[in-house]
């Protein structure tokens, strides 16, 4: 009788915590902003995928990611063809901001003069996206780019983004900023798959494996819809790991019975 | 102007040739393997879900296939009637199954006997609307033994599936022998990130982690749907010359 009764408070308890859990969830959106290793794309490109995309499945519908990233973008070309602005006019208080740039702001070839942005101005850029969010009261999020696909003959992986990365890490401690390092993690899941295995997760298609790249592709930069989604697990982990409120509004699944 | 009129007649012919072009449907029969997956079993996937991006304007991929079906349920629930009842000449039937008849303990099991009754009912009821019937074998299992070689799954029923293709003539995709040579090839590491393996804590939808080895990863399932395309060029049939064209990038 009295553990009936002690479940029945502790019963009634749980549902008030519940319901007040609940409702205080405020709806928020959860901006990308980037390049092509993490925006959307369509179908007739599959299977193609920015991280991005697997991404939006892991959250509450709470949460509504909005992803803003482009193919070719760096921290000056997305500012300079009004892609922040917009973003920026209309964030809200509790927002969030993942940005994740470097490979076109690295782009050091002559082709890619349109987009190179050197390290003085990224960093620059970086803390324009910073403060500008922080005035709308929504929260920034680096993120160090995403590594590329590079081993050396005796297999080990090399780092592909040295300096942007570290200009990430720069800006995080002066502005107080979290930083994901997806570069370092990633990297680390390339180590672990090694380098026969880390193509799965890439763009490489032998010719007609898949019609819609019919003479095949061999792409170390780009990842599959695989791959993009264990880039997608990484950055999840480490927002968690972060403890950024966001982590509470990850879908909550009941541990299935095996 | 011999040149314009060359063009000329180029573009004619193109656009007779989209015009003709019939809209069809593939139907899709099977199992778990083949199946839409929900959003809460992501990353699960059957693998007739990227074999939808493989096709133009005039091709509608209907997946009927459903988790846990046997020849036998997929019949008594009504699901294949439910597909009969639509089916119009010059669609395809894509016919898979295996998985959930070959288990004796299983409710859906059926007898090498019923297996092989059933899938003739399958081709003669779609042949009987003018349809056309495509048999495949089960999908293969992961399954390595110690020296690395991998064991095969299906041994019995496969087997009846080509019996049954052999005796009705009719087209067949041995994707037991194709995807095993498939998961042979990746090696044992490689080939578990073609299933549904998550460790704990990876994935939200598996917070204990899952190892599956049967159920394929969005990797696997577009893998096997590559290799059904690939025998359906080599079969050398109408639906071939339904596979999307890209247009050509600068």
């Amino acid at each position: 009788m009295r553990r009936k009764f002690q479940n029945s408070i502790s019963g009634a308890v749980i549902l008030l915590i519940v319901s007040f859990a609940y409702p205080a969830k405020k709806k928020i959106n959860v901006y990308l902003i980037g390049d092509s290793t993490m925006c959307t794309y369509e179908s007739n490109r599959t299977p193609l995928a920015g991280w991005g995309m697997p991404f939006a499945n892991f959250f509450d519908s709470s949460v509504k990611i909005d992803n803003r990233a482009r193919g070719g973008r760096s921290t000056r070309t997305f500012i300079s063809e009004n892609r922040w602005q917009p973003i920026a006019d209309s964030l809200q208080e509790g927002d969030y901001v993942l940005m994740q740039f470097g490979h076109n702001d690295e782009a050091k070839e002559e082709r890619y003069k349109d987009r190179y942005t050197p390290v003085p101005d990224y960093k620059t850029n970086l803390i324009k996206f910073i403060a500008e969010t922080r005035a709308k009261k929504a929260i920034p999020v680096l993120i160090t780019p995403v590594t590329r696909m590079r081993f050396d003959k005796e297999g080990k992986i090399q780092e592909t983004h040295k300096e942007y990365s570290a200009a990430v890490w720069e800006i995080g401690i002066s502005y107080n900023t979290p930083v994901i390092d997806l570069d370092t993690k990633s990297r680390d899941l390339l180590h672990q798959l090694g380098a026969v295995n880390s193509k799965l997760l890439f763009m490489q298609l032998d010719s007609l494996e898949h019609p819609n790249y019919p003479v095949g592709q061999k792409d170390n930069t780009h990842f599959n819809e695989y791959g993009a989604r264990r880039i997608a697990e990484l950055v999840l982990t480490e927002i968690k790991k972060l403890k950024l409120e966001l982590a509470d509004r990850i879908i909550v699944t009941p541990l299935r019975s095996k | 102007m011999r040149k314009a009129s060359l063009l000329f007649g180029f573009l004619a012919l193109m656009a007779v040739d989209f015009s003709e072009k019939k809209k069809i449907k593939i139907w899709m029969i099977g199992d778990s393997t083949m199946s839409i997956k929900e959003k809460k079993a992501w990353p699960e996937t059957g693998w007739g879900m990227p074999f939808t991006n493989f096709w133009d304007s005039t091709v509608t991929v209907d997946n009927r296939a459903k988790n846990g079906r046997s020849t036998k349920s997929f019949m008594t629930e009504g699901l294949w009637k439910a597909v009969t009842d639509e089916l119009t000449e010059g669609d395809y039937v894509f016919i898979q199954f295996g998985h959930n008849d070959e288990v004796p303990t299983k409710k859906t099991a059926t007898t090498p006997e019923e297996f092989k009754t059933n899938l003739i009912k399958y081709i003669t009821e779609t042949s009987n609307k003018k349809a056309i019937p495509v048999l495949l074998t089960s999908v293969a299992r992961r399954k390595f033994d110690s020296t690395g070689k991998l064991e095969s799954t299906h041994e019995a029923y496969s087997a009846i599936t080509r019996t049954v293709a052999k005796e009705t003539n009719v087209l067949f995709i041995d994707i037991d022998k194709k995807s095993q040579a498939l998961l042979q090839d990746i090696g044992v590491e490689g080939s578990s990130y073609l299933f549904n393996q998550l460790k704990p804590g990876e994935h939200p939808n598996y917070p204990d982690g899952v190892e599956d080895n049967t159920h394929f990863s969005e990797l696997g399932a577009r893998k096997i749907a590559q290799l059904v395309l690939s025998e359906i060029r080599n079969l050398k049939i109408e639906l071939a010359e339904r596979i999307i064209i890209p247009a050509v990038k600068k």
